[in-house]
């Protein structure tokens, strides 16, 4: 039931912890657990006798930080933990009263151990209110999880010889496949550059490329229907095809109308409707959704994760979880605003105009807990009334392509306007996602703890590598998408018709609304089979290859 | 008129530690008392950490310690630097709010 972190490695214990597990191996800990009281909001500290204040037994002081022997119970303050260990031989290890986190006197320092963290977790389990208590006990999502792996790793074996194949003999073979410039069919940038990015999505580009799709024999097109699959398996293939030539996708253009027939007109676009819309529709083209559970269209499996969202009563520490699966995340920009409207809104920063927004920031901002407003009061089963509550969002699963969405246009329904936000954003070209996964997450809510007592999702890594930027510029009625791609170590920019290859620096200064990241392992074997000759030293690295032979 | 005689054997004098307990509390401990008695003093610290994490000072303090870096440093040695340098950056808005609740609560249980 509760399992062990694999992606931590606990630090060794010091020689004195080590010692004292050797000599009194879980007595201590057992006798201390009794003591152990929570708050909801997940402090665990250790309180013996209610009412009396805990003080130093050498100096009677009790404002500093203090320390409770694990084998006679005195308790001493930071400035004499040293004495009592000297006074008593082999009294080395003490509990911060506060915390309940381990401390090696000798040492000097915090130590670990998840025997101890184990104890505490579970004191606070058996204090929590019976009916859910925001701790994941299933086994069962095992046999979930090496079916999604297994998935990947069809999406992504089946073999590069088709894609070689398919190289046409008037590529230009100093690029890689698959870069090919999409004309502007009116205002229709919105769609080439998510279509830029799909196209080197690996997983995804891969079910295309290698024929999963069964373009022969698809119901729909054999009587004169019109699929968007298909159109999107026929797109793959004009990209691929190594034809340079700008490619006008105005089929797909004509059968995502279809299916999206409200956005269906000359006007621009907002990319990020482009990218759930599409994905909408190749799941609904696609294979028939089984009852049980997960999908298993191309889309589900290259780009839906699971959210998990902790909702906390405040009075008590029941927590109520609920798991939503996602395909892509929105994003809102950090600011680093202090959101507190009470006080005066003093920033510790001297001048709120230098802070700088990364993807990082956003995603603290993301999993950060959330106070819900009076008027949102969470009801609470233990409680049987309205309370004030916290919220917490976390990962619970990631994606094989992560989409990221950066919340750029701003809507005000009140006032009848919207307006964009034009403020710069920081983005890694290498993303861990570990932080802001719901293990690490729920792990920090209860302290310094070594000890998770989440499932295991972490078999699947969390190191993502950046491959498409989607980029915005001017303003909301009038701005034009670029999108640029991370292809075998290189830049390219795609405007439309136009694509050049550009430098890093370009990129990272560009102002970002989607960035999609693959995983790491999926993103360099893609990058393997994008087969193409070096390009040669004095090649101009800005030659535009859109139009010319 | 009943002046105290000085006794001639005068009682030892009291040693200075082991009498600490016996003297008067002074004002703050009785007042410490109260409020951990009360409980006042659970519900303060939850709003001041509430507070320090809404204005920044927290995560300000975490950057201040990860520049110590990760390795060679103890609790011991980041408490030690990082105590006067938070104590000197609370919020002046965060220290009145906690003051004016400390008053309150004084108003409420005086006797």
């Amino acid at each position: 039931m509760m399992s062990r972190n694999s992606m931590y490695t606990n630090p060794k214990p010091c020689k004195h912890l080590a010692d004292y597990k050797l000599r009194h191996g879980l007595s201590g800990y057992n006798l201390l657990q009794e003591q152990i009281r929570t708050t909801p909001s997940g402090k665990s500290s250790v309180k013996n006798h209610q009412t009396e204040i805990p003080r130093c037994c050498f100096c009677n002081g009790y404002q500093k930080r203090l320390y409770l022997c694990l084998i006679c119970s005195s308790i001493s303050c930071s400035s004499h933990t040293l004495l009592h260990s000297q006074c008593e031989n082999g009294h080395d290890i003490a509990v911060d009263i506060e915390r309940s986190e381990l401390y090696c006197v000798l040492c000097c320092d915090q130590v670990y151990d998840p025997d101890f963290d184990k104890i505490v977790m579970l004191k606070h389990l058996m204090d929590l209110p019976r009916s859910g208590n925001g701790v994941d006990v299933s086994a069962g999502r095992r046999s979930s999880k090496r079916r999604r792996l297994c998935s990947a790793l069809e999406l992504d074996l089946k073999k590069t010889k088709q894609l070689v194949s398919m190289r046409d003999l008037r590529a230009k073979s100093c690029y890689p496949l698959g870069l090919r410039g999409l004309n502007n069919l009116g205002s229709t940038c919105f769609m080439n550059s998510v279509l830029q990015a799909l196209l080197h999505a690996p997983p995804f580009r891969n079910y295309f490329l290698t024929g999963q799709r069964n373009h022969e024999v698809c119901r729909k097109r054999s009587s004169d229907r019109l699929c968007l699959l298909c159109d999107i398996y026929v797109f793959f293939s004009a990209v691929f095809s190594g034809d340079r030539t700008p490619y006008s996708p105005a089929q797909l253009l004509y059968s995502w109308w279809q299916h999206s027939a409200n956005l269906a007109s000359y006007e621009q676009q907002d990319a990020h409707e482009f990218f759930i819309s599409v994905l909408d529709g190749i799941h609904e083209n696609g294979v028939k959704a089984r009852n049980t559970g997960e999908c298993h269209c191309v889309a589900h499996r290259v780009f839906s994760g699971q959210l998990r969202s902790d909702v906390t009563c405040m009075s008590c520490g029941y927590t109520s979880t609920t798991y939503d699966p996602f395909m892509d995340i929105s994003l809102n920009l950090d600011t680093g605003n202090c959101p507190s409207t009470d006080l005066a809104n003093k920033s510790l920063k001297p001048s709120d105009n230098t802070y700088v927004s990364t993807l990082l920031g956003c995603l603290d901002l993301f999993t950060k807990p959330e106070k819900l407003g009076s008027d949102q009061k969470f009801f609470c089963e233990n409680c049987q009334e309205r309370q004030d509550s916290v919220k917490q969002m976390s990962i619970k699963r990631l994606p094989l392509v992560l989409c990221l969405h950066i919340k750029r246009f701003e809507h005000f329904p009140v006032r009848r306007m919207s307006r964009k936000i034009d403020r710069y954003m920081q983005f890694p070209f290498c993303l861990d996602m570990n932080p802001y996964l719901s293990s690490s997450v729920v792990r920090n809510r209860f302290g310094n703890r070594m000890f998770a007592f989440e499932g295991d999702e972490l078999d699947t890594s969390t190191e993502f590598e950046i491959f498409a930027v989607v980029t915005h510029s001017g303003t909301l009625d009038s701005g034009h998408y670029v999108t640029y791609l991370h292809l075998k170590d290189q830049w390219y920019k795609c405007d439309d018709a136009w694509i050049t290859a550009v430098e890093e620096e370009v990129v990272r200064a560009s102002q970002c609304y989607m960035l999609f990241y693959a995983q790491k392992m999926l993103y360099y074997k893609a990058n393997e089979d994008l087969v193409c000759q070096p390009v040669s030293p004095r090649a101009d690295p800005f030659l535009p290859i859109a139009g010319c032979c | 008129m009943s002046a105290k005689r000085s006794s001639i054997n005068r009682p030892p004098t009291p040693d200075v530690d082991r009498d600490r307990e016996n003297q008067e509390p002074t004002l703050q401990e009785i007042i410490n008392i109260k409020m951990i008695e009360s409980g006042e003093k659970e519900r303060l610290k939850e709003l001041l950490r509430e507070r320090l994490i809404e204005c920044g000072w927290r995560d300000e303090m975490k950057s201040l310690c990860r520049k110590k870096g990760r390795n060679n440093v103890t609790v011991d040695d980041l408490v030690h630097v990082i105590t006067p340098k938070g104590r000197a950056s609370v919020p002046d808005p965060v220290k009145a709010e906690l003051l004016q609740r400390i008053r309150s609560f004084l108003a409420s249980t005086a006797t």
